[in-house]
């Protein structure tokens, strides 16, 4: 199976309701110390058009091995996609909505 | 640095005289600007910041060093992914020796004013306090309970010898405040941040201090973990925190790297000891932030970093208080309503707009 890498999208009070609402609380996996997260997988080639799209962003590759800072905008528009298709299969429609 | 200390430095990690020193600090400067202000040796060339008189310095030497191989002895890359590649590539061509005296003060701006002190009223300070072992803690972050826990294990390790009827262990947080770039957190998010880790008593006050230290990164992994023990002997610490991929960047070098090269140097090249600290993880199991050295749960382990938590600030969710101190989160958020122009994070208009550290005063 093809290397995939996560993005980590994290759970605040607004997001665990939409989630609630949408009926997709679990969705949502405890990653650490009770805080929870939607992970999203991307293939190697959306990662690097992910970093080549949002410079600030980058690849933990010292310890968690996920696309990290990523600016909040993204992270909402990402969210929102996956509440709209209730799966969190939606990184390639998310990278064709901001090319 | 002069040449024979520059070859030295590179080929030997010891300046001519013989002393431990792992990263040449030169004076590069263009053959243009050398013809163009007719500079040669015995002449004093005053240097200054921002337009303001800051120092002299009076030309000893004037050479050439090859900058590729110096790179190579100091970072071991070539990479130009390598932010202290990059750094050395743009050194101009050549480079000046001299003696440098300071002539203008530096006025430390709000809130870098009380973290600012010389190794000499820095050495007064630990006197005042009774410290005998001060352990430095060398930062670019907000702490997050794993760095909390650098700081706790290295205090237990150089307390370990003293009497218990008074304390006499002291936590030095060495801020290292540089060029930032967009993203990092602000600086004075960083070491007001520190100092919450006292006022809000995880810390007792009698035992933790923060201070500055200004300095360029080159993110030279085990040659910059040496410069950093060189840097904090120098300000009269006696013990100094390596934790896992200490002044590393990406993965150009393996985690353990600046632990190991303390063992390939003399033991008495140094005056301060290395407290080398193992992977730290939060455990559900034990429930508490712990390390790979202690815990048994590796199967379990969730491991967190401070680029996580700021994807967490980022995404305005408040971290559970077993990783991220409430206190220390709301000082981020102070911090970026009070420096950082709304963001916690350095942006464009931060660093155009934001206050210098330090001001020059007109002479």
């Amino acid at each position: 199976m093809a290397e995939t890498y996560p993005i980590s999208i994290w759970i605040n009070e607004g997001r665990c309701k939409k989630l609630e609402e949408a009926g997709l609380s679990d969705m949502a996996k405890d990653v650490l110390a009770g805080m929870k997260v939607l992970q999203l997988q991307c293939t190697g080639e959306q990662k690097d058009e992910i970093l080549k799209l949002y410079p600030m962003a980058k690849f933990d590759t010292a310890t968690t091995e996920s696309i990290e800072l990523l600016p909040a905008e993204a992270k909402n528009k990402i969210f929102d996609l996956v509440i709209k298709r209730k799966n969190l299969d939606i990184m390639e429609e998310f990278l064709r909505s901001v090319r | 640095m002069g040449k024979a200390d520059v070859e030295t430095v590179c080929k030997k990690m010891t300046l001519a005289n013989g002393t431990l020193w792992s990263i040449p600090i030169v004076f590069d400067i263009a053959n243009e600007e050398i013809r163009e202000k007719g500079i040669k040796e015995g002449n004093t060339l005053l240097l200054s910041y921002h337009d303001r008189a800051l120092a002299t310095l009076e030309v000893e030497e004037i050479f050439n060093y090859n900058k590729m191989e110096m790179m190579h002895a100091v970072l071991g890359k070539t990479d130009t992914n390598h932010p202290g590649v990059r750094m050395f590539n743009d050194l101009k061509d050549r480079f000046i020796r001299g003696k440098v005296t300071l002539v203008n003060i530096p006025k430390f701006n709000a809130p870098f004013d009380k973290f600012w002190y010389t190794p000499k009223q820095l050495r007064e300070k630990f006197a005042e306090k009774g410290w005998k072992k001060i352990v430095a803690h060398q930062t670019r972050n907000v702490p997050h309970s794993g760095h909390e826990w650098l700081m706790k294990g290295a205090w237990f390790s150089a307390n370990g010898e003293l009497a218990v009827e008074k304390l006499q262990t002291g936590i030095l947080v060495n801020c290292i405040i540089g060029p930032k770039r967009t993203g990092d957190y602000i600086d004075e998010a960083i070491a007001l941040c520190h100092q919450k880790l006292h006022q809000a008593r995880y810390f007792r006050d009698d035992i933790h201090m923060v201070s500055i230290a200004l300095w360029d990164m080159r993110y030279a992994g085990p040659k910059e973990a040496i410069f950093h023990a060189i840097l904090r002997e120098n300000l009269g610490c006696t013990h100094h925190v390596f934790g896992r991929d200490h002044a590393g960047v990406g993965s150009f070098y393996d985690p353990y790297d600046a632990h190991r090269i303390f063992g390939q140097i003399p033991e008495s090249s140094l005056d301060i000891k290395p407290v080398r600290i193992l992977e730290w993880w939060y455990c559900p199991v034990c429930g508490e932030v712990t390390c790979f050295g202690l815990c048994g749960h590796s199967e379990e382990r969730q491991k967190f970093s401070g680029t996580m938590i700021r994807s967490m600030v980022q995404d305005k969710v408040k971290p559970t208080k077993l990783i991220f101190r409430p206190e220390i989160f709301d000082m981020v958020t102070e911090c970026a309503d009070k420096y950082g122009f709304g963001s916690p994070f350095c942006t464009e208009e931060y660093l155009a707009k934001r206050q210098p550290v330090f001001d020059l005063p007109v002479l």
